[in-house]
């Protein structure tokens, strides 16, 4: 039988990121992907003359290398940042509400931010200077917390950080209103709670502000060959580290022993690799529903109380004119019924009544990006509940249709750009596509959803109590760092190196 | 700090809630269901019916279409829809080695979804499609893969009418929506332009006349026979303007030879871009003088020598070799074969479809790659 100290399951974002750091800890490490090519989400593919993007809309808190965010720092010690060629978003983003008529850019930096929020609502410059005076002192929290490895000092954290824990426990909406932030600033500033997927009453602050003033500060970023770039990227390094990689390999069971740790992995083909660590690029509901024999009760529990976030909607759309022809003059559009978060958020559990839309045009970012004269588009939106499982088999094409027709009138009256005339390919995934495609439950790409209770501050909290099996960690979208790409490679980081320390401790 | 965040009237009451983070996730934690966790999910159920993956299936019925085609109809051991014009890949064992070849399916989409057939119709002419001709009988068990492609209807950019050109036994993904129309499957008029060598040559004839409806029209056009009953000739500019509207798509299916001949056609009728779709064809062998060369394939751990023959493509190779390698439109453009390259010289059998990214990280797409030196790749697993 063959033997690793290590198996990574899935070789999505967070698995691939485990599986650098597992090598570079010393530990043998086998990758396993079901499917040929690695990156989960973050993939491309190409229809005629376009190759589209996947998933990635920015790469948030990349920067550059005299600006570095949190991102390229991890990417220059996992040694990949210089296989891949990188591209600057050139503004934050456009968000339009139709119910408070909005329609307002925004810039990157955080002068240029605060400047525009002003021009754009008088008055708002001091809750705006204080909201990111407050993010700025919660990423200099984090990063303390990252320094200590989750083991922080309270003394510290209460002399230092102190704002960080007092506003820790309060949503967006909480904080902003205790900073009197004017409403009409707030409804700008919240433009990028889709990308979390909880509205801002449940989602955490600290959890969006260390977001928000990221990509602020730092700006977003892009690989020039879309997102298959850093995937391929990563795969490199793993096989230059000594990695082994297999593509169209599932795995179908942990096998667990008699300490309930884990024992090997099964292959679908039925050959065992013995192992005492895995990490696990898939859901809990997935490892604990179906991979394991025998799971403690509590654990079943802990599962069964966590929610599934978004489940996802993607139209790719190659145009036969340029951005410039058709007159889309931004790179990532959010459309949104309202500001009003958590009633955007019930219009959004319904395939009839949702009409939410993140959208990016790539040329914006890289005129280069597709042939002369033609431009893409990609158009996004969640599901906050599970409305595609009413769909039937016989009904799928035209569901399909029907919510992709009603992104395109929705773009054109929003922005008043008339595209549906120029599509020359057009490709639709569908909660369907993700869940064949990743495996994740109902088609979520989102992981668990940042309730309230099971915000990014309590997971981090419980991060040492949550991990129950011995041998069995989480990367990924499901794991304790939530979703998005940054996410992703975080969790990938931290899972990587624990595991490192488990196999020096446990064999 | 310059100044002291406070949302309570007492400082203190913000910390307290901190310190609650903790025990209140514990108490969601003990208040949950301790009821075993889900199997599986209805959207991942619906989606295993959209793309099933390799099947078995048991060959239930043959049929002679014409003198050298055949329709195979099997019983799938899972439902599955499709978007009519689609294919599929069939595998079978042919003399010990595991052959497979993509098909356009003939049946209708709801046959699968209610009855759970699906058949293919195979003309004799090639390696697989001869063997299945003279070999396969009612009762064999076969493998069927996922429906794949994209040629079909695609309301959102195509027009209201689609005109169909097909060619020979291009006719299989026309026939399928015929039926898909009729069965309300598929939403689009189909008017259909069918070439084929002389009257004895049209496959399905007497199904598709009884297909003819509003939506649904088909003009047969001889090519090596002179006959009233027909419109003669090849598929020119003049007899798709005698039969199209003022705005269609076109979608076209057949050999490489009616492709090249369309397209002069096409573009003197300046029609092309995104209102043209052509289904693309297997690639074949090229024409140069033979050699041999030494192919190393690493598949998972295992690796294997075997010989390359610089005609014929790396994934023949592989699979003359008896290698279980994937592969799926043969074609170039699935992405499915996604090969990693470690060394050696080849050259692509017409544009290159791969991924940007591939060919900078020196990935191959081994069914349309011939090779030009020994090769050493790293493939994924095959069919197991
Ligand atoms: C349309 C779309 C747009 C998005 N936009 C953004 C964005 O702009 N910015 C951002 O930050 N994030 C974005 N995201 C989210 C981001 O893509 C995900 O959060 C991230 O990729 C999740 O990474 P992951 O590590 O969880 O891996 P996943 O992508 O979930 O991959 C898991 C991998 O594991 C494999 N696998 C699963 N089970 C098994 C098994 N049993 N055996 C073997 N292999 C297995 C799967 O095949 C897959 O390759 C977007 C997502 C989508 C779909
Ligand atoms: S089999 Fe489709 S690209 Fe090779």
């Amino acid at each position: 039988m063959k033997k690793y100290d290590a198996v990574v399951i899935g070789a999505g974002n967070g698995g691939l990121v485990a599986a650098i750091r597992l090598l570079q800890g010393g530990a043998k490490t086998l990758l396993v992907e079901k499917h040929n090519i690695p990156g989960g989400f973050a993939t491309s593919f190409r229809r005629g003359r376009f190759e589209f993007e996947a998933s990635l809309h920015e790469l948030n808190d990349f920067g550059t290398p005299d600006n570095a965010g949190d991102v390229r720092v991890l990417f220059d010690q996992l040694g990949v940042t210089d296989k891949i060629e990188w591209l600057q978003i050139p503004e934050a983003y456009r968000v339009i509400s139709r119910e408070e008529k909005i329609d307002a850019t925004l810039p990157f930096g955080k002068q240029a931010f605060i400047d525009k929020m002003e021009s754009y609502v008088p008055g708002s410059r001091k809750s705006m200077e204080k909201f990111f005076e407050l993010a700025e002192e919660i990423r200099a929290a984090q990063a303390y917390s990252n320094s200590v490895n989750g083991q922080t000092d309270q003394k510290v954290m209460l002399s230092e950080y102190a704002n960080f824990v007092r506003c820790g426990s309060y949503s967006v909406n909480e904080v902003l209103d205790a900073l009197k932030m004017p409403k009409r600033a707030k409804d700008i500033l919240n433009a990028y709670w889709c990308y979390l997927g909880a509205h801002c009453d449940d989602l955490s602050f600290l959890h969006y502000s260390s977001m928000v003033i990221r990509y602020i500060t730092k700006g977003a970023a892009m690989p020039k060959s879309r997102s298959h770039e850093i995937s391929l990227a990563m795969v490199e390094r793993i096989r230059e580290l000594g990695g082994d990689v297999w593509f169209n390999t599932e795995a179908v069971k942990i096998r667990t022993g008699a300490d309930g740790g884990v024992e090997g992995v099964v292959l679908k083909n039925g050959d065992e690799i013995q192992t005492r660590h895995v990490i696990a690029n898939c859901s809990p509901h997935i490892v604990y529903g179906r991979m394991m024999d025998k799971v403690d009760e509590r654990i079943v529990k802990e599962t069964n109380a966590r929610k599934f976030a978004g489940r996802g909607f993607t139209m790719f759309l190659g145009l036969n004119k340029s951005a410039d022809e058709l007159g889309i003059t931004n790179h990532n559009y959010f459309l949104y019924d309202t500001m009003d978060t958590v009633k955007q958020y019930d219009l959004m559990k319904t395939i009839e009544s949702n009409s939410v839309q993140a959208t990016v045009c790539l040329n914006r970012a890289y005129p280069e990006c597709s042939p002369a004269g033609t431009s893409m588009m990609y158009f996004t939106t969640l599901y906050m509940s599970d409305d595609w499982a009413n769909v039937k088999p016989e009904d799928y094409f035209k569901v399909k249709d029907y919510v992709a027709n009603k992104m395109i009138e929705r773009f054109e009256q929003d922005t008043g750009c008339k595209i549906r005339d120029s599509i020359e390919e057009i490709s639709v995934a569908t909660p369907m596509t993700y869940a064949r495609y990743c495996g994740h439950p109902e088609g979520g790409i989102y992981g668990y959803e940042s309730q309230y209770w099971d915000g990014l501050m309590p997971r981090l909290l419980m991060m040492a109590e949550d991990h129950k099996t011995r041998g069995l960690r989480f990367a990924g979208g499901f794991s304790m760092r939530l979703s998005g790409y940054s996410s992703a490679y975080f969790s990938g980081d931290i899972t990587g190196r624990q595991t490192v320390g488990d196999i020096k401790r446990e064999g | 700090m310059a100044f002291k965040f406070k949302k309570q009237i007492f400082g203190f009451m913000d910390l307290l809630r901190f310190k609650k983070l903790v025990p209140n996730r514990r108490a969601a934690f003990d208040a949950a269901s301790s009821a075993p966790l889900p199997k599986t999910y209805k959207v991942n159920e619906t989606a295993k019916i959209l793309h099933p993956g390799n099947q078995k299936a048991r060959l239930a019925e043959i049929t002679l279409v014409t003198a050298d085609t055949k329709t195979y109809t099997f019983e799938l051991s899972k439902k599955m829809f499709f978007r009519a014009g689609q294919y599929v890949e069939l595998t079978a064992d042919v003399d010990g080695s595991t052959v497979n070849r993509p098909y356009a399916i003939s049946s209708s989409p709801l046959t699968s979804l209610r009855e759970g057939k699906l058949s293919v119709t195979v003309k004799k002419a090639g390696f697989f499609s001869n063997w299945l001709f003279d070999n396969a009988k009612v009762g064999d068990e076969m493998i069927i893969g996922d429906p794949s492609g994209f040629f079909h209807y695609e309301g959102i950019k195509d027009a209201e009418v689609v005109v169909g050109i097909a060619g020979g036994s291009g006719i299989t993904p026309f026939y399928s929506m015929a039926q898909a129309i009729a069965e309300g499957s598929e939403d689009f008029r189909l008017i259909l332009l069918y070439g084929a060598k002389t009257e004895k040559d049209i496959a399905f004839k007497k199904e598709l006349d009884a297909l003819v409806s509003d939506n649904f029209k088909v003009v047969y056009v001889l090519s090596d026979e002179k006959n009233k009953k027909y419109e003669n000739g090849f598929i020119t500019k003049e007899l798709i303007a005698k039969y199209a509207p003022e705005d269609f798509t076109v979608m076209a299916c057949g050999p490489q030879a009616m492709y090249a001949f369309l397209d002069k056609e096409l573009a003197a009728m300046g029609i092309g871009g995104r209102r043209v779709k052509k289904e693309a064809n297997c690639v074949g062998v090229r024409d140069v003088k033979k050699a041999v060369y030494d192919l190393t394939v690493h598949i998972r751990d295992d690796v294997y020598t075997v010989k390359a023959d610089n005609r014929e493509t790396v994934l023949v190779a592989m699979e003359r070799a008896g290698l279980r390698v994937p592969s799926k439109c043969r074609a170039g453009g699935c992405g499915f074969c996604h090969s990693k390259l470690v060394s050696g010289k080849f050259s692509i059998a017409g544009a290159d479809k791969r991924r940007l990214a591939d060919l900078k990280f020196g990935y191959i797409h081994p069914c349309c790659s011939y090779p030009d030196s020994d090769m050493e790749i790293i493939v994924p697993a095959g069919l197991e």
